[in-house]
């Protein structure tokens, strides 16, 4: 899971005390926080990785049984006590938030909006949840404690049974109004057993003082006649099977930062002017070198960098440092899963538990406070990018001719890119294997011989010109390959245009060779259709956010 | 154990804190697993004492006694000390027992005395604070004493004990020694610079170093420690101006992103704090330090170039200018013209930061072509702080 701490006006604080809430949860029903760290500007988080998928996933391929259901609520009864007693409240209880193991453990994920309670007996008043579990008493603002959780644990009780949270067909700002007025929701009919009808309008008792706690609940019958969590593995296999059937289901589109990023387009511009310090052309050409390198490495910090980010394997200067194996075992399947948004190559089965899932609801979240980008990045293990390593390594090797500054920005703001997407993008091991080999190379080309390492690639560009059979071929191949909306190296985006221009004057010599390059470079998509849909979605929640804000209380 | 369950409820405070401190003691012994457990029981009890269950409420009489004779086997300083060696669950109950302790006030107290044992701890035990600071050395208590520091930090006292502490050649075995009169709050000598050994100065290392929660966890403390007692602080500040801001600018050219921005904004609440006059005046004379900022200004992360403008604008309003501040000012004032109108452009919706943004541009604009020397510095005539509402 990661953040942006870019994007994210809020207070590092707020963040960190999120995490300060995760860090104190030790509970076999609660997903462990296993460690947090900076990147550049983003925190990632890890956290235990469970390869069952969310409840929500799981009911892709239908309505759960009464028999599973039960199982699930008595473990999340468990989990939820277990918060409680620890003066924590969820506040976001929902199916997408109900992980299942392989082995059907069931485990409560997303405290995004969990709160502590530093005394048992206050209260909340701040708005939270996803509008079709939020309890009454939650919308209304009017003060709210550990019960709000349980009304949120009838809903999805409702939604495992049914598939969907009641009023779910209706509008989730209409929904805020509808269910603090409307009488709470029930399970009628004969399809029903009495003991779940029972347990869910237990669950769904609109006064939060009438309502059962955590542990009188799980003495309810419906919970007392529950089987082992061995049982819910074949809800696992029931939805492996049911998307290896279906073979060709399409992913989500995936949330890239920088589909929504908006930099401000600033013009070129060059340095101050510090007069105690000599003027550029006058500076010893060490320390010019260092700043240039400098410079180089902020564009860690540009639209680009999400891409980067997503896969550091391809990075020549990852830290080579042991990785946990459930971490490993973590990072590598969620890639496989992750990366390839073709559906053909998507392997079957496999689902990214963390990544927020901007289907149906997820989205309608009203108060998402960060943004979460997706995880894609493997390997990187926390011991040895604690505090931003990659910014902390040595200067590499001095250099003055043009040459050697232009091969350096080359390596930095395209070869690296480059392996790192096309890495993304190679599902075989061995191939990948080849990749970052050859990418190690580079990297160490770069550094001996950045001039060199110009020259070669000059060369490339060169022959490939002069080749009209070539020439003409990249363009095709590039659209061959399968590719994600991808924003990042899409030379028309205005961003890294300004970005462009801006480094172009630092170093003008370049000019010629950039816009060869700009015409070559792969992955010239205009974004497609998903896309749009996609914005649309912030664009709600946002929209419902400011008209949460301006709100009279109901 | 048996015969412990039927002795539980009677066992006398005194006891108990006895059964605790044995414990303690041999957690780095061989059957430190034996311990461990034996804490984890006690301290749970303590706990419960202490604040009562769902089900039953705590005696006042039976804390009154429980907390006196916390105190009298200086169970404080070795709990503090034992934080990290503690198991997981436990930690959570001596960070509530802290949290307590510190705020119990005997029943019928005037209002106005400090908690207890605190009111010990401060002058009499100050290394408990120190200790709780220390804390942040490792992972597993860093959030806990954290949590418990913040709370004490509501006290001055506190603060001071942190900002004032030099390491002592005899501290070590102060801690084995019982009660050693003349320190604590009363031995502070507040006129004496600071050598940057004490732990207050650690804090440096520790809002940087180590993962994300522990650095952030320590840099929340930190910023407490400076901006919770106006006063004491501004004194130590100007005391202790060029050894701070020397190890200040390192965090704000940190690499690491959360503790750069962090304290970017940090520096800027405490310029333009009024009760910082001085120390602003100081810091907005150096050209050192308007050059760190105007390059923070050019930082790609927008979040950084943001907080770093709340630092420079500072430098522009000020009106009486150092020379060699206006030699910079001017000799970019063409850049920075420039450069501003577009600064962070697309801020359209926060509109004290485009008006800001305006009077630094006019600041800049009428500001002369060749430094002016400034007026003699005189800054108690020149009224409250020099922000960019103020001046005009």
């Amino acid at each position: 899971m990661c953040i942006d701490l870019e994007s994210s006006e809020d207070d590092i604080q707020e963040i960190q005390q999120e995490i300060a809430v995760l860090s104190t949860c030790a509970s076999p029903f609660v997903t462990q926080y296993k460690a947090s760290f900076v990147r550049g500007h983003k925190l990632w988080i890890v956290m235990e990785y469970l390869g069952g998928g969310s409840c929500l996933d799981l009911l892709k391929p239908g309505p759960f049984n009464e028999t599973h259901i039960a199982v699930i609520c008595r473990e999340l009864l468990l989990g939820l006590d277990y918060l409680h007693r620890e003066g924590k409240i969820h506040r976001d209880i929902k199916a997408a938030n109900v992980l299942l193991s392989s082995t059907g453990k069931v485990k409560l994920a997303d405290f995004g909006v969990a709160a502590q309670l530093t005394n048992i007996k206050s209260q909340r008043n701040t708005f939270v949840g996803t509008p079709f579990w939020m309890a009454p008493e939650v919308i209304q603002q009017a003060g709210y404690d550990f019960k709000a959780d349980i009304w949120s644990l009838g809903i999805t009780a409702m939604e495992m049974i049914n598939g969907e949270p009641p009023n779910a067909s209706t509008h989730p700002m209409k929904v805020l109004f509808l269910i603090p007025k409307a009488p709470a929701p029930r399970l009628e009919g004969s399809n029903y057993s009495r003991e779940l009808k029972d347990f869910v309008a237990a669950c769904l008792v609109k006064d939060p003082d009438r309502r059962p706690s955590a542990r009188e609940l799980l003495r309810h019958k419906f919970i007392r006649g529950a089987g082992k969590v061995e049982a819910l593995q074949e809800l696992v296999e029931r939805r492996q099977e049911w998307t290896g059937g279906k073979g060709g289901r399409t992913s989500h589109p995936r949330l890239y930062e920088e589909t929504m990023n908006t930099m401000s387009v600033k013009e070129e511009r060059d340095e101050w002017i510090f007069d105690t310090i000599k003027a550029p052309t006058l500076a010893p050409a060490s320390k010019r070198t260092q700043k240039r390198r400098k410079l180089s490495l902020m564009e860690h910090s540009t639209p680009e960098e999400a891409l980067q980010q997503l896969d550091i394997n391809g990075s020549p200067h990852q830290q080579k440092a042991p990785i946990d194996p459930t971490l490993q075992k973590n990072s590598e399947r969620r890639r496989s899963s992750a990366k390839v948004a073709s559906p053909a190559r998507r392997p079957s089965g496999q689902k990214q538990p963390l990544v927020p899932d901007m289907s149906f609801g997820n989205s309608g979240s009203t108060v998402r406070q960060f943004r979460r980008v997706s995880d894609n990045s493997p390997n990187i293990s926390p011991e040895s990018s604690m505090a931003g390593q990659d910014e902390n390594r040595p200067p590499l090797a001095e250099t003055v001719t043009k040459e050697s500054l232009l091969g350096r920005r080359v390596y930095s703001s395209i070869v690296e890119n480059t392996f790192q997407e096309v890495h993304s993008q190679t599902s075989t091991h061995a191939k990948r294997e080849a990749l970052s080999r050859v990418a190690d190379a580079w990297s160490a080309l770069d550094t001996i011989d950045p001039e060199g390492e110009y020259q070669l690639l000059k060369l490339i560009i060169e022959k490939v010109y002069s080749d009209p059979k070539l020439s003409s071929l990249l363009p095709s191949t590039n659209q061959n390959t399968p590719q994600k909306p991808k924003l990042v190296l899409a030379t028309n985006n205005p961003h890294l245009r300004s970005h462009r221009r801006r480094q172009s004057l630092q170093v003008p010599e370049e000019d010629i060779w950039t816009d060869n390059h700009q015409m070559n470079l792969p992955g010239r998509l205009v974004p497609g259709m998903e896309h749009t849909k996609l914005l649309a979605d912030v664009l709600y929640s946002r929209w419902a956010e400011g008209l949460k804000t301006r709100w009279p209380v109901v | 154990m048996s015969f412990l369950f039927g002795r539980n409820k009677q066992k006398s405070s005194a006891e108990l804190s006895k059964l605790v401190k044995e414990s303690i003691l041999r957690l780095d012994s061989a059957g430190s697993q034996k311990a461990e457990e034996d804490l984890a029981r006690l301290l749970a009890q303590i706990k419960h004492i202490l604040q009562g269950t769902a089900e039953t409420e705590s005696s006042p009489e039976q804390v009154y006694q429980l907390i006196t004779s916390l105190i009298q086997e200086d169970l404080l300083l070795l709990l503090a000390v034992a934080i990290p060696k503690l198991p997981f669950e436990t930690r959570k109950d001596a960070q509530v027992i802290f949290s307590y302790v510190f705020r119990y006030k005997p029943p019928n107290s005037p209002m106005a005395t400090e908690p207890l044992a605190l009111n010990h701890v401060i002058n009499s035990r100050p290394e408990v604070i120190v200790a709780l600071c220390k804390g942040y050395e490792h992972r597993e208590s860093a959030m806990s004493c954290g949590t418990v520091l913040r709370e004490v930090l509501k006290h001055d006292a506190v603060a001071a004990i942190i900002l004032y502490d030099e390491p002592k050649s005899g501290s070590l075995t102060n801690v084995a020694n019982g009660a050693n009169a003349g320190k604590g709050i009363a031995a502070i000598q507040y006129e004496t610079p600071q050598t940057g050994q004490g732990i207050f100065w650690r804090f440096f290392d520790w809002v940087e170093a180590g993962g994300f929660e522990i650095s952030t966890d320590a840099f929340s403390t930190f910023r407490d420690i400076l901006t919770k007692h106006k006063p004491l602080v501004s004194s130590y500040l100007s005391k202790n101006f060029t050894l701070f801001f020397g190890r200040y600018n390192s965090l704000v050219l940190s690499n690491n992103y959360v503790t750069k921005r962090q304290s970017i904004k940090l520096l800027g609440e405490i310029l333009l704090d009024r009760a910082n006059y001085q120390v602003m005046t100081a810091y907005v004379d150096s050209a050192d330090h308007l050059k760190i900022c105007m390059n923070l200004l050019r930082d790609e992360r927008k979040m950084v170039a943001y907080e770093g403008f709340h630092v420079f604008k500072v430098f522009v309003a000020n009106p009486n200018k150092s020379m060699a501040v206006q030699q910079i000012l001017i000799k970019n004032r063409n850049k920075l013209l420039k450069f501003l109108p577009e600064f962070l452009g697309d801020r359209t919706d926060d509109e004290q930061f485009s008006d800001e943004k305006a009077f630094l541009i006019r600041q800049i604009e009428t500001m002369p072509s060749s430094p002016i020397p400034p007026h003699a510095p005189q800054p108690a005539t020149s009224g409250g702080p020099v922000s960019a509402g103020t001046v005009t």
